[in-house]
This record gives C-alpha cells, structure tokens and sequence, in this order.
C-alpha cells in the first residue's frame, strides 16, 4: 500500500499542533497576555463607548429635561414669542432656560465668586428628571423671585451655608438650598465656577442679561398628550422651531446630545486607534515568538519535510497555532476588556457626569475577538512564509545555516514574497483601522504612520545597538568580564533585540509624547496668564453707560498693571457668504456655528497686536459697510478680500465687503475678535463691552471686590480660575489616554518577557558554562542585569527622541511653545530600564536555580 | 559495474559544490551509477568522501551542482519544492543515525506521521503491525524522550516501511548505537527489507555491515573508487559483529 499524495487534513494537523504546543507553552504564555492586552484594550474602550452611547439614547430626554431644545445666543422678537404662544396651544408646551456667568458673593463673605448662573421657570422645569435638593423638597416649592439654590462647591469656596443672603447682579437672593443634582447639567453651556439657580422670571430684575450680551439661552418644549390631537408629533414639532427659530442650534431626544455622541465617537476612534497600536505590538510578540519557535522546530519541520510533508503542509501546522494563540489571548483580552470598560467610569467621572454602567456589549467582543485574531495571523504572515525557505537536508547535515542576508537585509527583507507579506500586513491593519474608525483616511493614516514610525523606531534602535557593537569592537578590553558579557549578549543570535527596543521603544514614544503634550498646554497658558503684558483678567458684559465708571474705577488700582484695553461687541448673525445664503452654506464644509452667531466689533484704526495680512485697512471717515476678517475666521469660512459678507444686527441687515484680513498676535483683547467694522456702520447697536487688563495675580480678588461693589453686574474672569478648569480637563484626558497607552507599554514588556523565554536555553548554558568556570551567583546576576538595564535604557533613549520629535510637531500645529524637560526625559530612560530589568529577570530567574552539570551534562 | 535494466535509481555526472564565502569546496567530482530494484547496496567511504551528501541528493534533500538524479523513472534534480516532497513521500523511505523522530510524538504517532501526511484511510493497523514487527508493541505510547537510542531507531525503521517506499535510504543507522543494539536494528532493517522488496541503499563506514549487501559502492575524495557486487553473508548480522 504505497499511498497517493493527499493533504494532511485539518485534524491530523491541529493534532500535530497541539502536541507541540503543549510541549511549549511556557515559550507561548507571555504571547498570550500580549494578545490578551491588545483586545482587552480595544474591547474595553469599545464597550464604553457604547454602553455610554446607548445610556444616551436611554435617557435622552432627561439628559435634555425635554423632548426638544433650541439653543441660542440672541434675544427672541416678539413675532417668535408669538409663534411660540401658538405651538403651545398645539400642545408643544415650552420653557426658557438661560445660562451666564456671573458674580456672586454673600454677607459673609463679600469677596465675589464666579459662578455658572442659570435662570430656569421651576413651576415647568425640568420637563424630564429630577432636580435634586438637599431637603428632599420640589424645586417649585423651594425657588422663588426672592430666592436661590447653589451646589455645595459655592457653600464651600464662599464659606456660606442655606439662609445666607446672596448677592447676584442687582438682586439679593436668599440662599433656600443646596443643590445636588440637576438632569440637563450635561447639555450646559458654561461650566466655570459652581452653580447658582434662580427663577427665570427675576432674571431681568438682576440686569446680568442684555442685548448682546453672551448669556446662553436654551428654550425646552415638551410634548402633551393633547399634541397628538393636533397632528403634533417630535418631527413636525422640530420643523415648526426650526423655522420660527431659523439661528437656533436644535435637539431633540432622538439624536442623543448629539454634540457629546460626537465628541464620543472621535474619543472612541482615537482610544480604539491606541488599542490598535497594543494589538500591533502584541502581533508582533506572537510572530517574534513563532519566528523563534519555528528557529527551535528547525529539525522537526526538516524530518516533516524528508518525510513528504510540502511547505504548505507544515505551515498548516502553525497556522493552526497561531491561530490557536489568538484565540485563547483573544477570550482572555475579553475578560481583560471587562475591567478596562469597569475603569473608565471612575476614569471620567470628573469629565462627564453622566451614570455609565461598566459592563460589556455583545458587538464590541465580538469585534475584539476578530481583530485580535486577525491581527495576529496578519503578522505571523512573515514567519509563517519562512518556513518555504527551511531545507530538509539539515537532517542529514547539522549544520546547514539557514540563508542569512546583511544586518540590514534582516531587517528589510528582499524576499518578494516576504515583501508581498508585509503589503497584505500593512493593506490589513489599515482596512482593520478603517473599519473600525469608519474612516478609510484615518485607517490609512494610521497604518502608513505606525509603519513610519515603526521604522524609524526599528533604525534607531538598529544604529544603538550598531554603536554598541562598535564601541565593543574597539574598546571591550576596557570593561569588566561581566560588564563586556552583558554588552555581548545584546547581540546573541536569537535575541531580536532590535525588535524588542523597538516595540519597548513605542510604548515609552506614546507615553511621554501624552506626558510632554499635557504639560507644554497647561505651561503655556500658565506662562501666557504670568506675562505682564498679556492680560489676565477678563471682564465681561459691561454695559456702554457702565464703561467710564468701570475705566476709572481699574485705573485707579494698585494690583492693575498697564491699562484696561477694551473691546465693543455687537451681536450679529452672518446671512449670507459672497450672496449665497447660510442656509444653502450649513450642509456644507462650513462651521456651523459660526453661521449662526457670531459677534462684531469695530475700530477706525488697526487695534493694539492686530497685523494687516491682506488688503488695507479704510478710512476713518468711513461709512461704507466694509469688514477686516481675521485669517482663522477668512480661512474657516473661505473668504477673501473681495467677498462679501451678509451681517444682521437686531432688525439692521446689511452686507459688507471684505478689505482686510489680519493676524492677531494673542497679547490683546481684539485677538478674540473675528469681524472689525467701521464704527459709524455699527453705530446705534446694541452693544456691551469685554475688557482685559493685566493684575498682580495674588490681587486679583482686590480688583474683583472693588468692580462688584460698584458694578454688580459685570462679570470678573480671573485666567487663574479658567486656567484650573482647563488644567483639570487636559489631566483627565490626558489620564484616560496614559491608561490606554498603559496597555502599549505593557505590550511591550510582554514582547521582551517573551524574547527572554525565546533564549533561555542559550542563557541557560551561557550561566552553566559561566559558573563551571567559577563564576558567582552575582556576577552572572551583574551580567544579566546589565543587558536587561541597557535593552531598557536604550529603548527608553529611542522612545524619548522619537517623542520629543512628535510632540514638537504637535504643539508646532497647536501653536503651543515647548520646552521639554531633560530630567523627565532621563527619568523615563531610567525607568524604563528598570522596567526592562524586572520583566527580564521576572522571565528568566529560574536561569539561576539550574546547576551547571546538569546542563553540560544534557549536551 | 551492475545493469542499468530495470534501475530504480540513476545517477549522472553527479556533482555538488560547496560555497562558503570565496572559497568552494567540490564534495562530489562527477558519480555515475545505476541501482536495480530490491537491491541491497552499501556506500562506504572515509569522513568527507561524500557519502552523506550523495544520499541527501538520492532523496532530494539537496540540489545538485550539475547532473542527474532518476528515481523510479523521474529525473528529480530540478523538480520543485513540493514535487520533491511527492517523491520523498511516494518513494522513499528513511533511516537516519541520529534517529529523527519528533519528540512531541509518541512512537505509534511517529510511524503514522507520512501516512498522516499523505493518505486519508486508517494507517493505525499498519502502524501498529510494524512496530510490532520491530518489537515496539508495548511501547507505542511512549515518547522518544522515553525510549532508548536503538528503540527510538526501531521506532525510525518503522516509519521508514510506512508507505511501503520502493526505496529505503539509510544514513549510518547503527551510528550512534553500541555493536548489540546495533546489529538487533540492522537485522530488523534487513528483514523489513526483504519482508516489503524494497530496494535499500545504506551509508556506512562500518566494513561488517557492508559485507551484508549485494554490491558494495566505496567513494574516495567525491569520485567512485570501486563498485562491485558481493556474495552477501548470512542475514544474522549479531553473528559476524
């Protein structure tokens, strides 16, 4: 029975494959933990997103305290209010909540504090939820004309406590409660200071709100059960306001906060890009392992072949196990992923206040499953390849070599078909991205830039150990034995050194680039709000008949350094760009907001750090409606000189040509402005006031004592307390990303946990050997160590500078100046060496345990 | 010199270079030779007359320099990677001296690999009766790592029979065993080849093994010294070592 040619069928191979595996799995388990790290990163922030995405739609409607909102930022004429009156009768009832800052103080304690203020209608809001008060009591039965409720963050900075008075603008208010929780918090416009509640109907009384002043007006309807009875539904509702309110920004309970589902998706993208990366490294773990476990199985693969067996047939084989690999560090990533999505709530808890469950959804498993094992087999493509090229006569000869190229040609292959390998790795990771961004251009981004990255990563861990070499070659007399060992042994065959610098070397790159990122932001707007001449405190909405008085009264400040510089604003609305009306421009590239608000300035002259870019600035006569644009606004709406603009002003409408644009240099207050008019075109407006001046920083609560005194109704804002809420926000991002760049780092250690295991039995004889020469315990402890330490330090090197290098990119595109720390750097480098050091002695400690002869004895 | 009739193996002009950086090395200067079937012949030769590398190049484990290797009719000197692997499955079957058996296999599993490899029906009953018949029956479930070196080369006998190869290629099979051991094996290698009328084509240095073989093939320095046809002794080959 001479049997014909078949193919080894799939069971008999995954027979083989297991054996073998069973035979290796210590080899495997650190491949493993790496797989287990990428999914449960992706899996985890995958399932957030959802759960959270889901609890939006859930609670849409008390997220909103309505079924519908209009948000905007100019007041309503009498003709909406009517058409408002006539919804109501239909059924579609509707209330008005107002948001600004302001500045409030009590008896106790007369220095004010900047609180978000909210004027709310308590005998109908909210619609949906519940406000929640300390008593226990209703809202309606608490918030009266007379008085308010406050959180207990006010009670706690203005050392006040419920029955105090609180002055707010004009009006004195008695504090009735504190409060706890209100349910449109998360759709608020204003979010600095703590919060103070009064009633909508003793708004007007305070004269915080004034035409052109930036307060944020939000007014909720809600369905009645007589609507239906009126053909009143949730879309012909939203039809009807959108075309009483055209400038409003509208919502209904259907999309789900529609701005934070779309700040959420570009979060989920960006954390799912970074799991990606931890996915990336730990494919590589597993095709470094299975390079070095099919180097192991040489003879094996060699005996299959003199015995029949086709390449294809053994790669099989290891298809299987790898395959296998996935698998397993997929399901185990899967419960990773569980405490990944558990962490993120407390993760954010400062940033959203929104009650996240953190659980696992089905889809984002199931997805995790499948890039995890799509990952690994796409980058086991190479090593899985390299089996065509294992020659069977290494059976009859021991010591045929596989075919080795330069240093370099191992490290770009010129095989094409290893070529074509790494084109279906990099067309597959960026199809990979791209399906899960749901954007072809990110994926492609990420797969060219992981690979760029990886690449210079790769060089510049190549040219270290290349430096080592040569510093070895020529000075290796000069260190000790096991100095000289440890050195050598970076360049032990087998030890794909230069890859693990390399995947240690991204996870140091990402981490300090989030670390030099974070802090270069919150430097430089500290550096900026330190400068003597870049104001640091803001006052906003201050009145045309308040101006003189407000002029005077910081003038005669001792803590004021320099002048008040102020700017007039008059509230607008942009018609039309170059004749085509907004309404034709919102479905396109244009940014939406902008079209629906906006706010106009003028100066007959070129103001205080304004440049002329482009055009000239008119004369000062002028009457013409003519406008000078700044270069982000021209560049955002596509403008230039010559195009025209369409402005309505209150009832004015009017159409201006463009005659300049100018560039702001950041260090006065008209840097803010977007459109600058000739002041007799604005004349008649409404208009309120902004100014800006610069104060000794520890004074500022003299200067905002003395303005609320005499203007209670103009708001203070000290860059200080902007500053705090910017830093706290920039740390929690910056929190969440190190916490999934974490994983990177951890993926890392992994790969070179693994590369250890890979070479242990060349360690294991080297120490035998070692120590039958008379070598001590800590000598050979001394030798490891030191490889260890440098693998890591020179990973953390590579890492450092490629950081360094990304970061001055980023902040160069933020505009952000950056100073790096050099201690920090040479931290990380430091650390990361001891991290290198206790994951290589976590992989090999045993190496210590054997005694030699049973070692040379095996030989 | 032996009639090419009816040759299972032929060979021509064989030669194989051996390049290291600059410098060559001519392992074999040019063989030419012709094995009928079910012949028993023996190469013999000092440490680096090539006689490994002339077996590696009968059984397509290597490429020659230039001429010809014909097995069974095919001339595999160009053949493909996977073509190679045909034949090697196909038609030969091997003995190597330092066994080669998979070490995460037990025995019953190492004689099943090539049937595993290339036919679909049970090869378990064939398996067993050959390890059987190399006095294996008890120990089918053990690992290489568990048996000693001439029950690993037993188990490596057996596999060699699996597929019933028209020819069985043996690179120095008592090698690494001691004289006992390693005439029981060399018995049970010629019985299996008489049993399954192979032809068995055996390096060695060992002059007692060769005085066993129809024809006795001695290489000198990459060339054929001598090639003549024997009266082969008695099968006991303990006897005469």
């Amino acid at each position: 029975m001479k049997a014909s040619a078949g193919e080894l069928a799939w069971g008999t191979a995954w027979k083989i494959a297991w054996r073998d595996l069973h035979a290796s799995w210590i080899k495997f388990t650190f491949v493993v933990i790496a797989v287990a790290l990428g999914v449960g990163s992706l899996t985890g922030v995958r399932s957030f997103s959802l759960v959270f995405q889901r609890t939006l739609l859930a609670q849409a409607r008390t997220l909103m305290a309505a079924d519908l909102s209009a948000r905007d930022f100019h007041p309503y004429t009498d003709e909406q209010l009517a058409a408002l009156d006539r919804l109501e009768a239909r059924g579609a009832d509707h209330t008005l909540v107002t948001e600004t800052v302001s500045m409030a103080s009590t008896a106790t304690n007369p220095d004010p504090v900047l609180v978000s203020l909210k004027a709310v209608d308590p005998a109908k809001y909210p619609y949906y939820g519940t406000v929640v008060l300390a008593s226990g009591k209703r809202l309606r039965d608490v918030l009266h004309d007379n008085t308010a409720v406050v959180s207990e963050e006010f009670l706690l900075r203005d050392h006040s406590h419920v029955g105090d008075t609180l002055h707010v603008g004009n009006k004195y208010f008695t504090i009735a409660d504190v409060l706890r929780s209100e349910p449109d918090r998360i759709s608020s416009s204003f979010s600095i200071g703590p919060r103070v509640m009064i009633t909508q109907s003793v708004l007007p009384a305070t004269g915080l709100v004034r035409p052109g002043s930036r307060a944020s007006e939000r007014m909720l309807f809600r369905l009645m059960p007589q609507a239906a009875q009126h053909g009143m539904d949730i879309s012909t509702l939203r039809k009807e306001v959108e075309t009483i309110l055209p400038q409003a920004q509208i919502t209904d309970y259907r999309e789900a906060n529609p701005a934070l589902a779309h700040g959420l998706e570009r979060s989920t993208a960006m954390l799912t890009l970074v799991s990606l990366v931890t996915m990336v490294l730990s494919a590589i773990g597993v095709a470094m392992a299975m390079h070095a476990h099919l180097q192991q199985r040489l003879e094996t693969i060699a005996i299959m072949k003199a015995l029949g067996a086709r390449s294809t047939q053994v790669m099989r084989i290891y298809l299987l196990q790898t395959l296998f690999l996935g698998v397993v560090g997929a399901l185990l990533g899967v419960a990773a992923g569980f405490g990944v999505a558990r962490a993120f709530p407390v993760l954010l808890q400062r940033l959203v206040s929104l009650p996240v469950e953190g659980e696992l959804a089905l889809s984002p498993v199931v997805i995790g499953l499948c890039t995890g094992v799509l990952t690994t087999l796409l980058f086991t493509l190479p090593p899985l390849l390299e089996i065509r090229s294992f020659r069977p006569l290494r059976i009859l000869r021991r010591n045929v070599e596989q075919e080795q190229g330069t240093r370099l040609a191992n490290i770009f292959p010129r095989d094409p078909v290893q070529l074509v390998s790494i084109a279906i790795i990099l067309i597959g990771l960026a199809a990979i991205a791209s399906t899960l961004t749901e954007s072809t251009m990110v994926g492609e981004w990420f797969a060219g830039g992981l690979l760029g990255v990886l690449v210079v990563l790769l060089l510049a861990a190549s040219g270290l150990l290349a430096a080592v070499r040569w510093m070895m070659q020529w000075q290796r007399r000069r260190f000790s034995p096991m100095v000289r060992q440890g050195l050598v042994n970076l360049q032990r065959p087998g030890n794909q050194s230069a890859a693990v610098l390399t995947a240690l070397g991204l996870g140091v790159m990402l981490m300090m680039t989030i670390y030099f990122v974070q802090h270069a932001i919150v430097q430089d707007l500290q550096m900026n709000s330190g400068s003597p001449t870049v104001p640091n405190v803001f006052l906003v909405d201050v009145g045309a008949d308040e101006l003189a008085g407000v002029e005077k009264l910081i003038a005669a400040q001792p803590a004021v350094k320099g002048s008040l510089e102020t700017i007039p604003i008059v509230s607008a609305r942009i018609l039309s760009l170059d004749g085509v009306p907004t309404a034709q421009l919102r479905i396109q590239h244009y940014p939406k907001r902008m079209l629906r608000s906006t706010a106009l300035t003028w100066a007959d002259a070129p103001p205080a750090g304004e440049k002329i870019v482009d055009g000239k600035w008119w004369n000062k006569t002028s009457e013409m409606p003519q406008v000078a644009v700044s270069e982000s606004t021209a560049k955002a709406l596509h403008l230039k000189v010559g195009s025209n603009i369409g402005f309505a002003t209150g009832e004015k409408t009017f159409v201006a040509a463009i005659v300049a644009i100018v560039r702001a240099d950041g260090d006065h207050i008209f840097a803010r402005s977007q459109f600058i008019l000739p002041s007799r075109v604005l004349a008649g407006q409404p208009v309120v006031w902004y100014g800006a001046f610069h104060a000794d920083p520890l004074r500022v609560g003299e200067v905002e004592k003395s303005l609320f005194a005499a203007y209670p109704t103009v708001t203070v804002i000290n860059m200080a307390d902007v500053l705090e809420v910017v830093r706290k926000v920039v740390d929690q991002i910056a929190m969440i990303l190190r916490f999934v760049a974490g994983f990177v780092l951890l993926a890392g250690g992994i790969i070179l946990a693994s590369s250890v295991t890979a070479t242990r039995f060349q360690r294991v004889r080297e120490v035998a050997i070692l120590k039958s020469l008379g070598a001590l315990r800590a000598q050979v402890i001394r030798m490891l160590s030191i490889e260890f330490l440098l693998l890591g330090g020179i990973a953390g090197l590579a890492g450092v500078v490629c950081a360094l290098a990304l970061s001055s990119v980023l902040l160069h595109r933020l505009d952000v100046s950056f100073h790096p720390s050099w201690s920090v750097s040479v931290g990380a480098m430091m650390a990361a060496a001891i991290l290198a050091s206790v994951t290589g002695w976590l992989a090999s400690y045993r190496i210590l345990q054997q005694k030699p002869l049973e070692v040379l004895r095996e030989e | 010199m032996p009639s090419e009739t009816h040759a299972i193996i032929a060979v021509r002009g064989l030669k194989k270079t051996l390049r290291s950086g600059s410098t060559s090395l001519e392992i074999l200067k040019g063989i030419d030779l012709s094995i009928p079937s079910r012949q028993f012949v023996v190469v013999m030769g000092a440490s680096g007359s090539g006689k490994s590398t002339l077996l590696g190049l009968l059984a397509g484990l290597d490429a020659p320099s230039s001429g010809t290797v014909t097995i069974d009719g095919e001339e595999i000197s160009r053949l493909s990677e996977d073509a190679l692997a045909q034949i090697r499955a196909t038609k030969l079957g091997f003995v190597f001296q330092s066994y080669q058996l998979i070490p995460t296999l037990t025995a019953l599993e190492n004689v099943l690999l090539p049937h595993e490899l290339h036919a679909s029906d049970d090869g378990k009953p064939r398996a067993q009766e050959l390890l059987a018949s190399v006095g294996l029956a008890e120990r089918m479930h053990h690992y290489p790592v568990q048996l000693s070196g001439g029950e690993q080369q037993r188990v490596a006998l057996a596999r060699a029979f699996m597929l019933r190869p028209p020819v069985i290629l043996a690179d120095e099979p008592t090698g690494n065993l001691d004289s006992a051991t390693g005439a029981r094996v060399m018995e049970l290698l010629m019985e299996l080849n008489r049993r399954e009328g192979t032809t068995l084509v055996l390096v060695t240095h060992d002059a007692g093994l060769a005085a066993h073989a129809e024809r006795k093939i001695l290489l000198r320095d990459g060339r054929i010294e001598a090639d003549e046809l024997c009266q082969p002794l008695a099968q006991n080959v303990g006897a005469d070592a």
